[in-house]
Formats: structure tokens, sequence, C-alpha cells
């Protein structure tokens, strides 16, 4: 492109800020003057604000990165943003530690051959790469890419690469592929294609196993969906599902099925509809091959009672906008295929296609494969017909059914060659290693389903020597005299955006850092041939005494961000666990068992087998047993042949007691709340909490008195606040050691309860704020007092270490720090610097993101005005993907948080206590 | 029969413990210091590496060390009582054991005031909690119980070595009497020049009234204010107004038992049986008794208001202490404190020593397992279930515990050889 | 001259005493030790009650009073709320003044009984008259 084009794209996209990726010598150390403040760059103490986009998963959400001192420091989600609008999820939170991981590969690293990695440089690394590649060639063995998830101009380039050098481009690897849903469609409508689920134009949602809120797709979309549908009158939402899930829990009502029962729901509900004649009726030979299932059956099969499933039809009937997603553990079963194409039918059948259905915005997974790409690839492997193989930003040796073997196969390629960001195990296995940058340190562009342009820009200068997969791929195709019209990556993207935008376009994708682009419309038809063909001779499994079930975590997505510290620190919402495996369970069945929390069993399935703690789960149903699928990677699972998607769920398991306990990080003391009201039970609703006498005079506040409203009805126990707040606070991550001793540092929890029916309430707990705080007057040092903006405060160098506070706080909020917190370099860098840090022997705890509200106090000042309602938001509240958590001044009587506070539905936890707390929570219903 | 020989006889019996020690005393000397030395050194691995290293953790934050802290304050207490309480009443077994008892009051002080250090997160500027102005003029909270226990622990610390000290006074003249050489002169030193004067006497005879005055609502006081650091909370199990009167009376019950346990063995080494008479010890058995039942009483009327006043908070404490996760200690508590002292009911083990001592050991053993059910249950198991959580010591914890224990009877011993262990002057107006 | 008398019985000193007063010795003339405290020497001279007692009366006042302003005094120079409690919360400050009542009573007293019963004695700290087992009168030079 003209140089002229680019320096003017560089200057829209750069702005008034400082060009990180430009300063080749960024390790000068020169010490700057500040005498005269340098007209860009590096302000002291001022944050940027940068957009980009989160790549901890293929979701692509949109990010607002803060910049301080040249370091990003926390992430937020991008308000706005058509993927996330303003939330963004525990493992976005905990990008910054891939960022700043400490096992990050640093350089390009090459095994000898001792087996030992040596460092060497990025022009011999690909050097190499490229004479082995034409080596290759000559010899006739297949050179590979497999490649994660791409998306954008990312794709472009890749393609183009490949083409160029003769590279076959494999399908992309993702253990989460989607594979069964989207060759269901391509089955029933021609679109093998991923939708876009509009669940706010909804007024009856019914899931089928689609992990909604932990993983499926887009979570903290379908989170913000849910918050909006939810608003409407009546909203309805049915999950369907034989675990327990987060999304089970946050459903309205959650129906446990038989494991492998999906289909015959299905089949049920689509017979019982189509001859209530109401809806548009399924073509005969569709209808034909139907398998026909009874609502007697069908109550047999599923375990659902014949008086619910027919409500469950009647329910579809009646409701106005019904919308059904099936997918996760539904699809991941031998009989997946089908349920995804019975789906697919009911889905047409009550008019969702189209409508809120949309295959015209689809998710962007067209090139991802299956597993059946990676079982051809290790029979390639297997035949010695691989060169050159190159590994980019995918982990398929820790992911892939054990089955596979993959990591034995993988030796007999010619050269393997890793593009990643860990040193980790898998990056082990290859031959050349070349460090991948982090997407805060790349320039790319992202479409995360069609229609959606999302910006990643630099926020920061690379820490380590590293390169993103576009700059290797230029790089690479410059060093073979091909024709690469580029410079570098960063022109190629201008280039790429300067020919598909116009000037508008380009503006605000600078500005905002997203763009909605037009999408055309797709039209469906309904294949019924091939559809009926498909849906013939499968058949629905039968219940086996043990189910085993590997639910997707929350926490890890498919295991990929297991390695980043925070969330191992950060408890599984349901279980409550932080660190270690384990085997949930019905606590019947355990009871049955003799089994406790803790204790050991033998789980066996085939020829695999572990030794794992239970967990009791309330609401679990009692054949089933749950296993988080992050956490098995070695169970050989096997493959579905005809969609080429894993087999998440297992019959047949053999469970065995092994007599003995382990340690296992549990961190709830209890998963009841013993009928104290910390969630209010709804059938007491009309009971309204006595008028608290007061003993002494409450104290007046002047202009500010800061509160929080925690809505119930709309936090579904995400953790997302949790792991924003440890960012943004520089909350120390302990480990499994003190977490097995209850010395978690959270300054806010998730507090799941589960009442008799196994139904879970969730609770974010955090320092309430007391206007009459018992942990205030036994401070014999006036570490902890009340400020005349209804904080209560805790002075850390005020602070002895007495822990008298902590103990006379009825909602356990405060945290010691028993050790000196370590952050493993480069990690401190990931500190804000608005925070003091804590040393050991002090007291510490939630201020409230006091420091955002002091940010806020110096900007109204500047501008002569109090500030803003909505002005100040916690670290909790904005990355809450469902706007839960609200905060600002109770004197304020036009603010939000006033209002709420005098919601029917407020109440504030032990209120009885008198403590007066300025967190008040809004119940559900 | 007042004779001259009588107090020549006293005197030197008395006056025989502060001569040459044996291979026993240093023995247990050196054993004592040596768990003492091990403490210290446990104490400092704690300072380098951070209250980690106990068991402590959320929400349990208070363990081992407050349990020791209040037990050791507990132990001081008899002290006061027999000194104080008993010269007002003019029980005169008192003079059999008062110095002990003193002596024990101030050593037990000392191990306790320790404590409150030791489990400080951050012991290098425990300063900030005396009363003086910070550089920012801030003064310490007068709220906060603890500032309280500072001035509490502080004057009955004063108060008892000023108590102390008096009645020591013409017991130091009398050995600067009999000794010679050094020691000669350090308890002529010592006794400030004591002639036993009429003057001086007259004055002894008010400020010992006084200051037994004194010191007598602080026998009341000091564990009250200690049981505030509880009551004053808002846990349930602590917030209770029985507190006051429930830990005096088990602070008493701990110290009779502590002072049985050093008395015995002392008479018997120091051959004090003339002086030391079994009917003595009878009385201060049904101290011990009356304490017993007291306490007992007290537990039950704990149970009876958390059951009356049907407070899901407190029933659900009052049922985990006595089922839960440390109920083998609640019932270990039971046993010690309310059961096996009622067998002091019968006269002829009231006056069995062997017997008395094992009981003494039990209820010290019961009184501190008390105050870390106490302590313990009441965190481990308060509002909120999700936070609910169980505290094992660590061995850094329990070593250091015993130093405590290897300081106080090493402080003992030396008391032993080094003062006389009976008040010679008062025993004298009773021969 | 001074006579001095040696009993090595109570009965023996106290009947000597009281020969010696009722024969008109007067009580300034006689001093008087004995191995532990007899009262009734104190009524047989029936002496003065003494000003000791102003010392614990000064000292517990002083420190009653001089606790409370402490504690009100240091609340209101920096008046920081804790729990939503009054800045002069009188309860937990009349602890103080409680403590300091005691703390300081005792110490008044003990310097009190110092500075009457004339002790250390300083000039002859090394070497003191004896504390004898004997019960002692001496008598000072009769005058005319």
């Amino acid at each position: 492109m003209e140089r002229r084009d680019f320096l003017q794209l560089l200057g829209l996209f750069s702005g008034a800020a400082m060009l990180p990726g430009c300063s080749e010598n960024r390790s000068a150390g020169k010490l700057v003057s500040y005498l005269v403040p340098p007209d860009e760059g590096v302000l002291p103490g001022a944050a940027l604000y940068l957009p980009s986009t989160c790549g901890e998963c293929p979701a692509g959400c949109g990010l607002t990165v803060r910049v301080s001192e040249g370091r990003a420091v926390k992430l937020e989600g991008r308000a706005g943003h058509p993927v996330n609008d303003g939330g963004l999820c525990m493992r976005g939170q905990a990008a910054l530690w891939r960022l700043y991981h400490p096992e990050r590969l640093r350089n390009p690293l090459r095994r000898d051959g001792a087996g030992q990695f040596q460092p060497l440089s990025w022009d011999e690394a690909l050097t190499l790469v490229v004479e082995e590649l034409e080596q290759a060639r000559q010899e006739g063995r297949a050179n590979l890419l497999l490649s994660g998830r791409t998306t954008g101009t990312l794709t472009e380039l890749q393609q183009h690469f490949c083409r160029q050098l003769g590279v076959e481009p494999l399908p992309q690897f993702e253990i989460f592929s989607h594979a069964a849903l989207r060759k269901a469609y391509g089955i029933l409508f021609g679109q093998a294609e991923l939708p876009h689920y509009r669940i706010d134009q909804a007024d009856l949602l019914l899931s089928i196993g689609a992990d909604l809120l932990e993983t499926f797709v887009s979570p903290v979309g379908y989170a913000r969906q849910f918050s909006r549908a939810i608003k409407q009158d009546g909203f309805q939402w049915l999950h369907a599902e034989p675990h327990y899930s987060l999304t089970g829990a946050n459903a309205t009502e959650r129906l446990v099925l038989n494991p492998g029962s999906e289909a015959a729901l299905l089949s049920f509900l689509l017979l019982r509809i189509e001859s209530s004649g109401q809806e548009g009726r399924l073509p005969r030979q569709l209808l034909r091959a139907l398998p026909a299932v009874s609502a007697g059956q069908a109550a047999r099969l599923t375990g659902l009672a014949e008086e619910r499933l027919e409500r469950l039809a009647k329910q579809l009937l009646l409701a106005e906008r019904p919308l059904l997603i099936a997918g996760g553990i539904a699809t991941g079963q031998p009989n997946g295929l089908q349920t995804a194409l019975l789906a697919g039918l009911l889905q047409q059948q009550l008019g969702m296609i189209g409508s809120r259905i949309e295959f015209a915005r689809a998710e962007n997974y067209a090139a991802v494969g299956s597993l059946h790409d990676l079982q051809r690839l290790a029979e390639r492997l297997e035949q010695d017909r691989v060169g050159v193989l190159l590994v980019c930003a995918a982990d398929p040796l820790a992911r892939a059914p054990a089955a596979l073997d993959l990591p034995g196969k993988f030796k007999r390629a010619g050269l393997r060659v890793g593009l990643c960001d860990l040193f980790d195990d898998s990056a082990r296995q290859f031959d050349l290693l070349l460090p991948l940058s982090h997407p805060l340190e790349s320039w790319g562009d992202a479409v995360p389903r069609k229609g959606v342009l999302s910006l990643l820009k630099p926020a920061l200068d690379p820490l380590h020597d590293s390169r993103s997969a576009g700059e290797v791929w230029l790089e690479l195709l410059r060093r073979s005299a091909k024709p690469a019209e580029s410079a570098s990556y960063q022109e190629y993207l201008f280039d790429v955006w300067h020919r598909r935008l116009d000037e508008r376009q380009l503006q605000q994708f600078a500005e905002q850092g997203y763009l909605s682009l037009p999408v055309a419309a797709v039209p469906l038809r309904l294949q019924a041939e091939r559809a009926a063909g498909q849906l013939a001779g499968a058949e629905t499994a039968v219940a086996a005494p043990w189910s085993l079930v590997l639910a997707p975590s929350i926490r890890s997505f498919d295991g990929r961000s297991g390695s980043l510290p925070l969330l191992s620190e950060l408890p599984d919402p349901l279980s409550t666990v932080s660190y270690g495996r384990w085997l949930a369970m019905a606590p019947a069945a355990a009871q049955a068992l003799q089994l406790e929390d803790r204790d050991l069993v033998r789980v066996a399935a085939g020829d695999w087998s572990a030794d794992l703690p239970v967990r009791l789960q309330p609401g679990l149903a009692a054949s089933v047993l749950m296993i988080q699928g992050d956490l098995l990677p070695e169970a050989s699972l096997p493959i579905d042949p005809r969609s080429g998607e894993l087999v998440r769920v297992l019959d047949g398991v053999r469970l065995e007691k092994l007599g003995s306990a382990a340690q296992l990080a549990i961190l709830a003391g209890s998963s009841s709340q013993h009928g104290r009201g910390l969630i209010p039970d709804p059938a007491h609703h009309a009971e309204i909490p006595p008028e608290q006498s007061r003993f002494y005079r409450a104290h007046p506040h002047k202009e500010y008195r800061w509160a929080m409203t925690v809505d119930l009805e709309l936090c579904i126990g995400c953790a997302a606040c949790a792991a924003a707040c440890y960012v943004e606070n520089n909350v120390p991550v302990v480990g499994r050691r003190d977490h097995l001793r209850g010395r978690e540092m959270s300054w806010l929890r998730i507090e799941p309860f589960y009442d008799q029916a196994g139904r879970a309430g969730f609770l974010p707990m955090l320092c309430q704020h007391c206007h009459n705080a018992p942990c205030e007057p036994v401070c014999p040092v006036y570490a902890a007092y009340h400020n005349p903006e209804g904080l209560n405060v805790q002075v850390y160098q005020r602070c002895v270490g007495t822990r008298y506070c902590s103990n006379n706080c009825p909602y356990k909020v405060r945290r010691f720090n028993w050790w000196q917190p370590q952050w493993q370099a480069p990690l401190e860098q990931m500190r804000n610097p608005d925070l003091a840090a804590r040393d050991r022997g002090v007291m510490e705890k939630c201020t409230f993101c006091v420091q955002r509200i002091r940010r806020a106090r110096d900007r109204a000042r500047d501008e002569e005005r109090p500030i803003r309602d909505g002005e100040v938001v916690t670290a909790c509240g904005q990355s809450c993907p469902t706007g839960a958590i609200r905060f600002g001044n109770l004197l304020d009587e036009q603010s939000a948080v006033y209002r709420l506070a005098r919601s029917e539905r407020a109440y504030r936890v032990f209120a009885e206590l008198g403590t007066e707390p300025s967190v008040y929570y809004l119940r559900k219903g | 029969m007042k004779s001259l020989a009588a107090r020549e006889k006293l005197e030197q019996d008395v006056l025989k413990g502060l001569r040459r020690p044996g291979k026993w005393y240093l023995l247990g000397l050196a054993c004592c210091a040596l768990l003492f030395l091990g403490a210290l050194g446990l104490w400092g691995y704690q300072l380098s590496r951070g209250l980690g290293v106990t068991g402590l953790m959320h929400p349990v934050g208070w363990g081992v060390y407050i349990t020791n802290f209040v037990f050791w304050v507990g132990i001081a207490h008899s002290g006061t009582l027999i000194s104080a309480v008993l010269f007002l009443f003019r029980a005169r077994f008192r003079s059999s054991f008062n110095r002990a008892a003193e002596a024990m009051t101030i050593f037990a002080l000392m191990v306790a005031g320790l404590f409150p250090l030791i489990h400080l997160g951050r012991v290098w500027i425990f300063y900030y909690l005396f009363p003086y102005p910070s550089q920012r003029t801030l003064w310490p909270n007068f709220r906060s119980p603890l500032v309280w226990d500072v001035f509490a622990i502080s004057t009955y610390m004063i108060v008892s070595l000023v108590f102390f000290y008096l009645g020591t006074l013409p017991d130091l003249a009398i050995a600067r009497r009999r000794l010679s050489g050094i020691r000669a002169r350090i308890y002529s030193v010592l006794s400030l020049g004591w002639t036993g004067s009429h003057g001086q006497w007259k004055q002894y005879g008010r400020l010992y009234l006084f200051l037994a005055a004194f010191a007598t609502p602080l026998v009341a006081s000091v564990h009250s204010i200690v049981s505030w650091d509880f009551a004053v909370s808002i846990l349930p199990g602590w917030h209770t107004t029985i507190f006051a009167p429930y830990f005096v009376a088990g602070a008493i019950l701990s110290g009779t038992a502590m002072v049985i346990i050093l008395v015995v063995p002392l008479r018997r080494a120091l051959q004090l049986q003339p002086y030391i008479s079994i009917d003595h010890f009878e009385a201060i058995a049904k101290i011990l008794l009356l304490t017993s039942l007291i306490v007992s009483y007290a537990y039950l009327v704990e149970y009876g208001l958390a059951f009356y006043g049907h407070n899901q908070f407190e029933m659900e404490l009052f049922r985990y202490r006595a089922l839960g996760h440390y109920r083998a200690l609640f019932w270990l508590m039971i046993v010690c404190n309310s059961l096996v002292p009622l067998t002091l009911f019968i006269r002829r083990l009231r006056r069995n020593l062997a017997y008395l001592f094992a009981v003494s050991l039990l209820v010290t053993l019961g009184m501190w397992v008390e105050r870390f059910v106490l302590i313990v249950t009441s965190l481990a198991h308060d509002f909120d279930p999700y936070a609910w959580g169980t505290y094992t010591p660590s061995w850094v914890e329990i070593g250091i515990t015993c130093g405590s224990f290897g300081l106080f009877f090493m402080l003992f011993l030396i008391f032993v050889k080094t003062v006389p262990v009976l008040s010679m002057s008062e025993l004298k107006e009773r021969l | 001259m001074a006579r001095t008398y040696r009993y090595a019985e109570q009965e023996e000193f106290m009947d000597k005493l009281r020969e010696l007063l009722q024969s008109g010795v007067g009580k300034e003339q006689l001093q008087l030790y004995t191995p532990y405290h007899l009262p009734e020497v104190e009524q047989l001279l029936a002496l003065p009650p003494g000003r000791l007692r102003l010392f614990p009366l000064i000292g517990g006042l002083g420190g009653f009073f001089g606790g409370l302003a402490l504690t009100v005094y240091t609340a209101l120079s920096w008046p920081l709320i804790t729990g939503g409690k009054p800045i002069v919360s009188l309860p937990p400050f009349l602890i103080i003044a409680y403590l300091l009542t005691i703390l300081f009573g005792s110490l008044a007293s003990f310097a009190g009984f110092l500075l009457l019963a004339r002790l250390p004695e300083l000039d002859n700290l090394l070497d003191p008259g004896e504390f004898s087992n004997y019960f002692i009168i001496v008598v000072a030079g009769e005058r005319p």
C-alpha cells in the first residue's frame, strides 16, 4: 500500500497515544525527565485505555486494556462491543496472566541432539523452517499446518502463506468444534455453520446440553443476552441436561435427563408438536424417519415425568418466541448427531430459523475441523508422509483423546515446529519452538462471527523476543522469495482494512475497536430427503448404572486456560473446588456408598481408570458422575464416528471405593445455607424485615455514601467479578497449599448455596461496608474505620495484624496475609500501580475499588462538579456479564443504587445483626 | 507456742530452699530452659516466614496463641485471689500458699503477655497499641477490647509485682541476716534496709491492706476484661453476658489447680510439711470444687440460653460445639472441669494429696481445652456457612505452647532458689 | 543513754511495753522492733492513722480522671467513627479510667509507703540494722 495511506492509518489507529511496537530499542533504559511533560508517551499515574480483542477463547470478546506506565494492568469488557457489550468472563480477566506468565517462551528454541532446547535467533529459526519445507517438498513429503481457530485477516494470510509455500492447511483444531451441530445444520439446510442464537429475542428458551454460560461458543455474549431476556415479563428458561452445569443452575427450571436421552426427548417433542397441528408441518418423509416416541416411552427414557413432558410440549407451543439451543454435552454423545438433527428440525418446526437463529450472523467456525481430521493426521503421520508439521496456537497434544496417541505419532514428522506461547509439556514435544506474541502485544483483527470486525492492537511492547503468527507467516514468505506485499503484518493489516473499509468505517473501527458490518441474508431450505436418510437407524442409548459426564469447565475452557494460576485459584462455581481434580457425585449416591467429600474412589471405563476424590454435588442425578473435562486428558474418550465430535458421556463406568481420603481444596464450608436467609427463600417474599431499633444515633454522611446493589436474579455465579477483583486489586494468588488450609485471599467470592431439591443460588460476597461495622471498633490501632463517604476503610500501614476484625466480621470477608505475597517475575508487572502493596501480617479486604472512586473524584474536581451516577464502576461490576452489580451514591436520589436499594426485592444479608451493610442484594422474582 | 525456737526453726526450714541446687533441680531447670529456647527458635522462624507457619486460617484467626494467653492470664488469677481476697477475708491458710501463688501470678502474667505479641501479624510495630500519639497524632482506639487488655494486663502485672515485693520485703531482710557473702549483700539491697521497726510495720500493714483492696477488684476485672475480648464481639458463642463471671470462675479454677500442682511437689522437696498442712490443702481444694461448680453452671447456662433464646446461629453453634468437629475436646473439657472435680465432695479424696494433684492436672488440661474449644468453635462455625472451616494447630504453635510451660516452670524453679517460698514473717504470727 | 530490752517471746515483750508506757515513758522515746507485724503495738501506742491513706486516694482519683481525660481527649483530637459508635464512648473509656485508678492508686500507695517508712535507707543500705527474730524495745535517753 501507499506509504501515505499507511501513515494515515497509523495515525488513525495510534491516536495521540504512544506507538507500542515501534521502538526497537525499548531496553535502552534511558531515564526521561518529566520536567517537560512528553507530548505522547508514558505519563506516570495516567492510564491509557486501548481497544483490543480477547484471545483467551474463540468467542472474541472486545476488550478495553488499561495501560499504565507502559504495562497492561487490567482488561475490561468493551462496552458496546457486539459480542460481549461490556462484560468479560474470568478467563478473559485472567488473560493478563498469560501475557505475564513466568513460563512464557522468551525466544526461539531448538531441540539439540541430546533432547535439550537451545536458544537460537529468529533468523536462524526461520531459515531452518524454510530449508526444511524445501527439503520435505523435494522428498515428496507433505508439509502441514495445523492451526487453532483463526478468523479475519490472519486466516487469509495463512491461506496465502500455505498456497505460496505449498503447505497443506489442515482444518483448524478446536476440541469444542461443535462439529455435530455444524454437520447437522449442513445436512438439514446445507449450511454447515454454527448460527448465532438470539436469547434476548426469545420468551421461552429451551437449552439442551448447551453450556451457554460456561464454554458454549460465546458465553459472555449469551450471559448478556440472558440478562436482557430476563428483564422481560414471563421469560422462561428450561435447561435439560444429564449432569449439573452452571447453565442448568441458572435456568428457571432444570430438567434432569437420563444420559443419552436427549434425542428421545426431541423426538417426542417433534411428534407431539406436529400432532397438535398448530405449527408448520414437517415433510412426510421426515416424519416417517422420526423414531416414534410416545409420552410413556419418552418418560421412561428421559427419566422425566410424563406430565412434565406434556407440559414442556405445551410450553413450547404456547410460547410466542420460543428458542431451542442444543449442543455441548447433548451433542457430545454417541447419538449426538441425531440429537443435533432433531434439534434442527424442532427449530425449523417452531419457526426459529431465520429469526432467533441467525445463519447470516453465523459464528466463524467454518474453518474448524473435527476430530476426524485429527485422526487423518495421525494416520498420515504414521505412514511417514509428513515433512514439516507446523502447529500454530493449538495444543492438540494435550487436548486430543489419548486413543489417537498423537504424542507418539508426532515423532514421525520430519520437523515439528510449534508456534506457542508457553513452554509447557506440549511445547516440549516440538523440535523447534517459535514464541508467539500475546494478542495484547500484536496487531490483528478478528471476525468472531459474521458481521463483526474486532480490532487487535498492541497495548504494550512485546515482553519477550516473540512474534505474532501473522508476522511469522509473512517473514517465512519473504525468506522463500515469494511475493509478500507488505513489509510487516501491521502494514498487511492496514492494507486489508484500507481496501475493505471506507473512510468513515475506518475511523469508527479505530476509535471504538470494533465494527458492525452489514450481513447478507442466507437463504435456507430444509433438505428433507437428505435429513431423513441421516435420521434413520439412529437409536437412543440406554442408561447404565454409572454414567460419567465430562463437563466443560468455566475455568479453563477446554483446558487451555488451565495453566493460568488465577484460574486455579478461583474455585469452580458449583463445587467450590479450587485446586485439584474431583469426581462430582450425588449426595444420595455417595451416602449409599458411605462416601464423603474427599474420599478417594477409583473410576474406570474400558481400560482407563483414575483415582479421584469425591465431591458431593447436590442436584446431580444419582446415577451420574461428573468430572471437569479439562482435568482428564488421559481418559481415552471415543470419537463419534458420525460427527467427529468427542464423546463426553461414558456409560458403564465402574466405581470402587478406595477407603482413603485425599486432600482437596473445597472452599465452601457448607453447601447449604442452613435456613439462614443469605439468599432469601422465594416462599417468604412478603416477609418484610422488621425495622431495626438503633442503639446509637446514625452518623451522617455529607456528600457521598457509596453503596452497591447486587441483583441475584441476574447473577449467574460465573465469578467474572471475583477474577476482575483479583486483577484490579493485586489480590495475591497463594496456591494450593494455602487453599488446603483455608487461606484463599479473594476479596470477593461467589457462594453457591443449594436447597433441598438441589437448586443452586449464587451469592457474591464481598465486604459489606457496614454502616455499623463490627470490625471497626475492635481494632486497637484504628486500622479499620468508617470514612466520611461510608466506606469501611482498612489502613494497611496501621494494621498490626491482630485479626480481631476478621473474627468479628459476620460476613467473613477479610483476608489476612499469612505470608509475604509473591509475584513470580514478570507477573509483578501486572500489578495495579494505583494500589498499595500489602505486606505479610496485614489484613486486607474489598475497598469498593477506592482507587476508582479517587480517580472519578479527581476528574470531577477538575471539572468542578460532583461525581456523576455511574461514573464510578467497580472492577466487579464492570466485568459482570449480566450487569448484576451496580455501584453509586446512596445520597443521590437520582442514582441507580438509590432506586434499587429501595426496590421491593432489596434486602441485606444478616440485616438482623444491625450492621447496616452498604451492599443491597435484590432477591429473585 | 510462739517461741523463739519455733521461729528460728521456721527460718532455717524455709531458707533451706535457698541452698546450693541439687542434681534433680538442675536437670529440671535445664529441661525447662531447653523448652523455652526451642520456643524462642520457633518464634524466630515464625517471624522470618510469617504467620503462615501456624495452622491459623480463614475463618479461624485466633487459635492456640490466644488460648494460651487466656489460659495463662487465668492461671495468674489465683495468686491475687489467695494473697488479696483471702487476706481481706482473714483466711489463715492463705499464708501457706500466698508467696508461691503470687510468684506464680507474676510468672503466668509474663508468659501470658508474650502471646498477644507472638500472635500479632506485625509484632515489630506492637507499640502501636500503647497509649502514645503516633507521628500523625493518632492515639490507640480505646473502644477496642484489645487496648483494654493492654491496660488490664499491665495494671495487673504492676500491682501484682508491688504486692509481691511488699510481701517479700521482711523475708528478704531475714535472708540478709541468715546468709553471707554476695547473696547477703544482694538481699540487703533488695530489702531496702528493712529493720522491722514499729514505724515500718505500721506503714507496711496499711499498705498491705490498701494493695489488697486495690487488687481485689482486679481479680474480678482482669479476667472480665479478657472475657470481653470475646463477649464484646458479635460471634455466636462469644457474644454473651455470662462471660465475665464465667471467665473469672474459670480463671480461679485453673489458677487454684496450678497452685496445687506447684505446691504439692514444693512441699515435698523442701520438706515444708509442718507449715503447709493437709488442712490447708483441703481448704484450697474446696475453692477448686466451688469454682468448678460455678464453671459447670456457666456451661449449663450457655446451653440453656442458646436453646431458650432460639437464635438459630447460637443454637447451631452450641450443637456444633458438642457434636461437631471439635466434639472430643468438648467432652474432654466437660469431664475434666465439671465431672472430675465433683469427686472432691468426698473428704477422703480432698485430703489425698496425690489425688488432689492428679485432679489439678486434669483441671489444668481441661481449662486449656475449654479456652481452645470456646475460641475456635465460635470462629469455625459462625454466621456464613460458606466460610465455615476447621483449624488444626501446626507444630510451631504446639512447640511455642510447650515452650511457654517451659518458661513458666523455669521461672518458678528460679524463684524457688532465690526467694523464700513461704512468707516467714507471716507464718511467725501463726506459730 | 538508750536502754535496750530484748525478748524472745511476744508476751514478755508486750508486758514490758505496757509497763514502760504506764511508767510514763513517752511513745516518741520508744523504738520497737518486732519479727512480725503486731497490730497490738499500734493500739498500745495509740498511733495516729497516718497520712498513707491520702496516697491511694490522690493516686486513685488522679488515675480515674486522668484516664477519662486521656481517652476523651484522644478520641476528640482525631474523631474517627468506628462501628457507628459515638466518638466519646463512655462505657469503654470508663474501663480505662477504672484500670488507671487501680494502677495509680497502687503505685501512689507504694510510693507513699516508701516515703513514710523512710525506705530505702540509702545511707546504710548495705549494712542496715538487723531484722531480728527477737522483740526489741529501745528507749531513747531519758530526760529528766
